[in-house]
């Protein structure tokens, strides 16, 4: 009983930070969600509302692009870069640490830096595309409403592939060696090599990261907000930025609360398969 | 027997082949450094220079006025500063209430620990933009909006729920015995703590203080809502609003964008070991 009650005080102080910054807010959401600005109950008129507002359904197919268009890419390029990088050649330590640079700036660096990269006039993008002919005149990659949200999500996935990469890597060289020799012995190739020994040994792997992926995806709105605030004419707005603005441009903190309801559902859906899966991994592990 | 003797003779060590290594390893390398070179360019070129059309690769006259104009001529400095108050306080705090967390969580069992922990977890999967809202109005009732404190608590959301969890698959694996002999001779829990784990966790540690100031260092969304008066914007907010404040004047952001980048570059680097190993053993070991 002594030994139990030790444990308690140790956890105690972290647990009480979280819940004051975790577990109120998130109930406290869940009252605002229901009431309004003087805080009477008012049932599901603030959903009704935000679910009737013209944005609200295009944030929420924009937001299915920009979570699948980006870890689909993530995951194969990922997977792409950490294969090469378990090779064994010279400088791979240098190609190693550089792979991981884009992970680590702050997204607002990366955010203004592609914006000037995609400039429509001064840009290098667009030079690199025009002085070779591939296209005919510059395109207004952050303007223009069919290549806006594509763009975002290419600069998503530049900023992300690099921690798929290292969390593969690190798997792949935890495959024992018998594995290849037994495939060498079986005169394998290659790319049988891949196909047969490291993704079948780096799927548990794969598919933590790709839930967090999922997480991530939908947390980190850094890059859409500096570039674009979810312009032009909505074409990249996803659902968090529309929480974002419907509170503190709007202020309509009841309905971006019954907004934030909804996406903390989906939310936690997606975080109860991924320790559903991460458990399931362990076991098969042990 | 003898066939396996004989074998690395006569298995050919499968892997890519060399070209395909070497246009793999340049693309990656392009791919990840390219943004930060034309960063690093723009950041050194006159006006003129930079509105040129096509871009010049290489500036006649490198300048260092853009630098001299984020330095003594903006906010960038006060900024800067505050960055450093706010990721240092947070990283501190979160590594202290992280150390007492963990070390509850890996040496004791108690009621309810299952649950706590997945608490924890959950902490760190929270969508953010789902609970801006309530943390606003949270700290605004405590009087902590626009202040070093609220955004180093804020910032305990970020930072703990991960270093405890890493922590803790760091503790569970010193082994019990070391602390068993010390309480036996009569040492405290908490000497056994300070005096035994911890000297033997300081790869751990390290990778969770880079961690952390990493990810408050770089962290905007937060800052936004809740820093909005100049004496605790974060370098994020200033680069964010630097873009607007100079009617885009890109060289100036570029050369930001630098003085920002720096710092997380320098640390990362010099500490990429200790961190990736960490990182890549927190998520594997689960």
């Amino acid at each position: 009983m002594h030994r139990q009650s030790t444990g308690y005080l140790f956890v105690l102080p972290a647990l009480l930070v979280l819940g004051l910054l975790i577990a109120y807010p998130v109930a406290y959401t869940g009252l605002l969600s229901v009431t309004d600005n003087q805080g009477n109950y008012v049932g599901v008129e603030n959903f009704a509302r935000i679910l009737g507002a013209r944005a609200t359904p295009t944030a929420f197919v924009n937001t299915l692009w920009w979570v699948f268009g980006s870890i689909v890419f993530q995951v194969i390029l990922g997977v792409l870069a950490a294969i090469l990088l378990n090779q064994n050649f010279r400088g791979r330590a240098i190609v190693r640490s550089v792979t991981l640079i884009p992970w680590v700036v702050p997204g607002i660096v990366a955010a203004t830096t592609w914006a000037w990269m995609l400039h429509t006039e001064f840009g290098i993008i667009n030079y690199m595309l025009t002085a070779p002919g591939i296209v005919p005149e510059p395109v207004g990659w952050l303007t223009n409403g069919s290549t806006v949200l594509p763009v975002m999500i290419a600069i998503n996935i530049w900023k992300m592939f690099p921690f798929v990469a290292i969390m593969v890597l690190a798997g792949l060289q935890s495959i024992p060696n018998d594995l290849y020799e037994a495939a060498r012995i079986d005169g394998a190739s290659f790319w049988e090599e891949v196909w047969y020994v490291m993704l079948p040994q780096v799927r548990p792997v794969i598919i933590a990261v790709t839930l967090l992926l999922v997480i991530w995806a939908l947390n980190h709105i850094t890059i859409i907000y500096a570039i674009t605030r979810g312009g032009p004419a909505n074409r990249t707005l996803i659902t968090p930025i529309q929480i974002f603005r419907t509170a503190f441009e709007s202020v309509q903190f009841n309905q971006a609360a019954a907004l934030s309801v909804m996406f903390f559902a989906v939310a936690i859906v997606v975080v109860f398969v991924y320790i559903r899966t991460l458990a399931s991994n362990a076991g098969e592990a042990r | 027997m003898s066939t396996v003797v004989s074998a690395p003779a006569q298995l050919k060590r499968t892997g890519l082949p060399m070209p395909l290594i070497i246009i793999g390893s340049l693309l990656l390398v392009f791919v990840c450094l390219f943004p930060f070179w034309w960063m690093g360019l723009s950041s050194i070129k006159t006006l003129r220079e930079l509105y040129t059309i096509p871009p010049i690769w290489w500036p006649t006259m490198p300048t260092l006025d853009n630098y001299q104009k984020v330095l003594f001529e903006s906010n960038i400095p006060r900024y800067f500063l505050n960055s450093v108050v706010v990721s240092v306080g947070s990283t501190v705090l979160a590594l202290i209430l992280a150390i007492f967390a963990s070390y509850g969580f890996a040496r004791f069992n108690f009621r309810g620990k299952p649950i706590l922990q997945s608490f924890v977890l959950v902490g760190q999967l929270l969508p953010t933009a789902a609970i801006i809202v309530p943390l606003f109005i949270t700290l605004r009732v405590l009087g902590l909006v626009n202040t070093y404190w609220g955004l180093i608590l804020v910032y305990m959301i970020l930072t703990l729920p991960l270093s405890v969890w890493m922590l803790t698959s760091y503790f569970k694996a010193i082994p019990v015995e070391l602390e068993e002999a010390a309480i036996i001779d009569g040492a405290s829990r908490i000497g056994v703590l300070f005096r035994i784990t911890l000297p033997l966790s300081v790869p751990g540690l390290v990778s969770v203080l880079v961690y952390a100031f990493v990810t408050t260092w770089n962290e905007f969304i937060f800052a936004l809502c809740f820093a909005t008066d100049s004496s605790v914007k974060t370098l994020p907010i200033g680069l964010a609003e630097f873009s607007t404040e100079f009617n885009t004047d890109w060289g100036a952001v570029m050369a930001a964008s630098m003085v920002m980048t720096l710092p997380i570059a320098i640390l990362f680097l010099s500490m990429q070991r200790l961190f990736v190993g960490g990182m890549t053993a927190g998520a594997t070991k689960g």
